[in-house]
């Protein structure tokens, strides 16, 4: 009976590690595999933006218009070059049928012969010649079309009203590529294609280099670019030459990154869809290592300790007439089989785990590289391998034994196999304490993203962000709602520090400084906002009707008027802004110092930003009380009453800025799942030693409990000793987890302090496991029967 | 000392029902030295373990020093046993992993004695077992005769009032089989009660008085004195 148990501990443990290990090599291969079903990935590179200026490090994946042409031109080891931009969420018909919020870009027309994406039907190298066509995917064709063919049919882009006639079908795209659309309009319509400015762009450009040549070698040659083409256009913008703006410690410049890096290797301000981390993929790697070695070591460790109980089986085989050989082919044939049941049990996990993984994760796993024989090989070979490992042991060991020694049991070697074991269970929970910790400084960090105070209110505000269409109407609606005594206030403004509908900057600088320029950015506001999102001022005050002269005043943040040495006295300085005309700019008053708020992620500090009072469609309103629906539905029949194609659309603001957490906070789940099944296993490791140990000292409890041992003493016995081994494996972890977390919090601008009570705090966990895993076995064995481990045979 | 009338105990397992011990009854007065013999399956090795209270039985009525102990749990059994009760094994049962001094120790330990007095009565007892000179050593490093004697020092340590003795001499020579039985009969004329199983008919000698088993009964009882 208990061997069975012991078995059966030591295959699930291995199943569960074989399994964790299985999905995290699954996840991390995705996620390495990115961008590479593109023939030509290799011969790809992505042409980025980078810069400082004033003290701030630009890093872009966008750059200008004319540099895909300009490079191509003037580099023959640029074979060719293509480039992208993205729309914002256009509203799409086709007769009666209309989608809002399609994602839709525009490409140049040798895209396709750059990017392989197959058609189903038309050309790849002629569906994009002709103005307004535009390449859509299968997908989006049943969509729209049905059954119908598409080709050739026209759709409207309402957003910009233009028409586009179909001119190809593709294939739906991978979900590991960096980008996803569902509509490629031609480049040719893009006026902003056309632009020859070399400072100013948002378009994705990619380049196909030689085969085998080394992009680093082409980004070097760049700098002289920089200095060709945007030094003059400096110096018409801003009055000074390239030299001049680098010696004061700015620069501005192309790089290069490989297609296949982008995924897990880019942190641009701008990009098309947000990558995977790089470190995450370390992270859940060394995951993936720590759980099959503690897993490994817990089987051959338990195997081992398993076997030594057989001794006496062996004794009786050998009186009996087994050869050496025949035990050792026994023992290993045994521990083989039992790690290849693991194994097939494991690969059962997998499957079923694999969709909750996949909806946790946001991807698409599968099996499907059980498919390649190669693989299955590899797989079969670790199994044989373990097998062994756990097998050689007792196969060599017991079976050199004499006979009457095996049966007396008096082989049974104490201290060296007692120290190896002691030394993995030391490890097993020096990985457990590590992973207890991070995960919860992981945990408690993103409490504290999802929890902090920004700087402005986000509960009960609710967006209207396309209230745009209602055109004049607009304004109407506005002081309708602030008519209602539900609302505290409503401000019109588009600009939001949470998902903004508009990323604007400008060059800025103070007092007519202009040695002294940042990129700042924009908000334009009305009187309402900052009271509306509960903004507090530092200094002076809020635009005001009263004051005319507001349509020139600005109002900056606190990081601003830091920047520009204005400290807390900033009302009365000038905010000048270039005109881009040869050094040319416009001043604004500067009336008062908002409180800084966060409105880019918390991965980064805050930049300096500015608002005047201008134009700009958007409802921001703040509710108060408990009526909120009641609100809604009264501003839904209002929207209709000014009838409008667009329906009524609205979001909250909280919820817009949880969203944006909602991959790191599934990247915790993650994490607590997998380290939660990692310490499972040491567990289970742990569990089984006891049980072995007490097994082995049934005898010496025997003893001394007929010399009046009581039940806790014999518990405190059986557990002292592995309480010092998680004791010793807390004290080496906690140096290195703190080491570790605070490289992983330093990458946020904001973050929590570790405090010591922290580590006690895990120390304490893990002790407490510890007690609660060994006390089930130590309890058991203390309340056995004396009688029946003194009776001799 | 002991009065036991009625007693039973009943090994049950799935399909079997054993019947160790069937109705005994049987009286040992303080002081005595009872040798019980049998074949083997009689139900000896039960009984010392009744009498030892390191088994509760099934049935009947168990009076240990006055007390009725047959209901006792496992707690107060282990109280009664440790205060009251040494035990000689034939496989000596000491504990491997620590030396002979800490396994006379031991029960010294678990009646709560403290560390100065300890330390008197170990040395006491291990001079009287002539045993002093190993008294760091471990049991494997001692031959036979030598942990039987450790066995006896850590029974008598405590000063209990019975003694328990379950093939005392088993796995000994005669040399050393006879220095035990020396040790047997000394501790009884100090006043030691001492109930002894055994196979030997020439140890039995040594006793009182002879019970003797078959089936988990008496069948006779042969007085010596």
């Amino acid at each position: 009976m208990k061997n069975k148990a012991f078995s059966f501990i030591n295959i699930i443990g291995l199943a569960i590690g074989i399994s964790v290990c299985l999905i995290i090599i699954l996840f991390v291969y995705d996620e390495l595999s990115y961008d590479r079903f593109n023939k030509k990935a290799d011969q790809i590179v992505r042409v980025t933006f980078g810069g400082k200026l004033g003290g701030e490090v630009m890093k872009e994946a966008v750059v200008m218009a004319p540099v895909a042409q300009t490079l191509m031109q003037d580099y023959p080891e640029v074979l060719d070059a293509t480039r992208l931009v993205k729309n914002n969420p256009t509203k799409i018909s086709y007769k009666e049928k209309t989608f809002d919020n399609e994602i839709t870009c525009a490409v140049d027309l040798n895209f396709f012969s750059v990017f392989t994406l197959p058609f189903v039907k038309g050309d790849p190298k002629t569906a994009l010649v002709e103005p307004n066509s535009v390449v859509i995917t299968e997908e989006t064709a049943r969509k729209y079309f049905g059954d119908e063919d598409p080709m050739g049919k026209v759709i409207e882009f309402k957003t910009y009203n233009a028409t586009k006639k179909v001119t190809g079908i593709i294939k739906k795209i991978p979900a590991n590529s960096h980008f996803h659309f569902d509509f490629f309009a031609s480049m040719a319509d893009v006026q902003a294609a056309k632009s020859t400015s070399f400072l100013y762009g948002s378009f994705y450009t990619y380049l196909v280099l030689q085969k085998g040549y080394d992009y680093k070698k082409l980004q070097a040659k760049l700098p002289q670019v920089a200095e060709k083409y945007m030094g003059p256009q400096l110096m018409q913008a801003m009055g000074i030459n390239m030299q001049e703006f680098r010696k004061k410690g700015n620069d501005i410049g192309l790089y290069l990154q490989p297609l296949t890096d982008i995924h897990l290797r880019s942190d641009f301000t701008v990009n098309l869809e947000p990558g995977g981390d790089l470190r995450y993929v370390y992270i859940f790697g060394a995951i993936a290592l720590f759980m099959l070695l503690i897993a490994c070591i817990n089987f051959i460790n338990l195997s081992t300790a398993g076997a030594s109980k057989r001794a006496k089986e062996v004794g009786i085989r050998k009186v009996l007439g087994s050869l050496n050989a025949e035990l050792i082919r026994q023992f290993l044939f045994e521990s083989i089989l039992l790690a290849m049941i693991a194994l097939v049990i494991g690969l059962a996990l997998v499957k079923m785990a694999l969709p909750f993984f996949n909806h946790l994760a946001n991807k698409n796993l599968t099996l499907q590289i059980l498919g390649n024989p190669f693989i299955l090989l590899v797989l079969v070979a670790f199994g044989l391998l373990v097998g062994i490992l756990a097998g050689s042991y007792p196969a060599f060991f017991l079976s050199s034994f004499k006979p009457v020694a095996a049966l007396k049991s008096k082989f049974i070697s104490k201290s060296k196999s007692i120290s190896l074991r002691s030394g993995l269970v030391v490890f097993q929970f020096f990985i457990s304490v590590m992973l207890i910790i991070g995960t919860s400084v992981v945990y408690r960090q993103l409490n504290y993203i999802q929890n902090k105070k920004l700087g402005f209110d986000r509960d009960q505000v609710l967006v209207l962000r396309n209230s745009g269409v209602l055109g004049d109407k607009e304004a109407i609606l506005k002081e309708q709602l602030r008519n209602d005594p539900r609302v505290v206030n409503v401000s019109r403004s588009g600009y939001l520090p949470v998902k903004s509908n508009y990323n604007n900057m400008t060059l800025t600088f103070p007092d007519g400084n202009n040695l002294l320029s940042r990129r700042t950015n924009i908000y334009q506001v009305d009187e309402q906002y900052i009271p509306t999102l509960g903004m507090q001022m530092v200094e002076g005050r809020n635009f005001s009707k009263d004051f005319p002269t507001d349509s020139s005043a600005v109002i900056v943040n606190e990081t601003l008027a830091k920047i520009y040495g204005w400290g807390n006295r900033a009302v009365g300085h000038n905010l000048d802004l270039s005109t881009g005309n040869n050094g040319g700019y416009k001043g604004l008053r500067v009336i008062g110092i908002v409180k800084d708020f966060n409105f880019k992620s918390l991965h980064e500090e805050i930049g300096p930003v500015m608002m005047v009072l201008q134009q700009s469609s958007g409802l921001i309103v703040k509710a108060k009380g408990k009526d909120i629906s009641g609100l809604i539905s009264s501003i839904k029949s209002k929207w209709a009453t000014f009838n409008v194609d667009e329906p009524f659309n609205y979001s909250f603001l909280d919820e817009d800025y949880k969203t944006q957490y909602i991959s790191e906070s599934k990247t915790g789940t993650i994490l607590g799942i997998f380290s939660t099944m990692t310490i499972f296993v040491a567990c289970l490791g742990l569990f089984g030693l006891v049980m072995f140990t007490s097994e082995q000292r049934r005898k010496e409890i025997g003893i001394r409990k007929a010399l009046g041992a009581s039940v806790a003493g014999i518990v405190n016995l059986l557990s002292i000793d592995f309480l010092k081994l998680v004791l010793v494996a807390v004290v080496l972890a906690t140096p290195v987890a703190w080491w570790a977390m605070n490289k992983w919090l330093m990458d946020f601008a904001y973050r929590i302090d570790i405090s010591w009570w922290m580590f006690v705090l895990a120390a304490v966990t893990a002790l407490l496991i510890a007690l609660f895993t060994v006390s089930f076995q130590a309890i058991k064995a203390a309340i056995a029967n004396p009688v029946k481990s003194l009776s001799t045979e | 000392m002991i009065k036991i009338t009625d007693l039973e105990k009943i090994y049950r397992t799935e399909e079997v029902e054993t019947i160790a011990l069937n109705k005994l009854s049987i009286e040992v007065k303080e002081g005595e030295f009872v040798a019980v013999m049998g074949p083997s399956g009689c139900g000896k090795s039960t009984l010392l373990n009744i009498f030892g209270l390191l088994d509760d039985p099934d049935g009947g009525s168990f009076v240990f020093n006055g007390i009725e102990v047959a209901h006792f749990n496992e707690r107060k059994r282990a109280d009664m046993r440790k205060h009251n009760i040494g035990f000689v094994f034939q496989s000596f049962n000491l504990i491997d992993e620590l030396t002979v001094y800490e396994n006379v120790e031991l029960p010294l330990i678990y009646t709560g004695v403290k560390s100065a007095e300890r330390k008197e009565m170990v040395e006491k007892v291990l001079d009287k077992m002539k045993i002093m000179h190993r008294r760091n050593h471990y049991p494997q490093q001692l031959s036979g005769g030598q942990q039987q004697r450790v066995a006896v020092a850590r029974a008598v340590v405590n000063n209990p009032k019975l003694i328990l003795a379950d093939e005392p001499t088993g796995n000994l020579d005669s040399a050393n089989g006879g220095e035990v039985m020396e040790l047997l009969t000394d501790l009884n004329e100090q006043g030691t009660t001492i109930i002894m199983v055994t196979h030997s008919e020439h140890d039995a000698k040594f006793s009182h008085r002879i019970i003797r088993m078959l089936d988990g009964q008496t069948v006779t009882e042969n007085i010596l004195i």
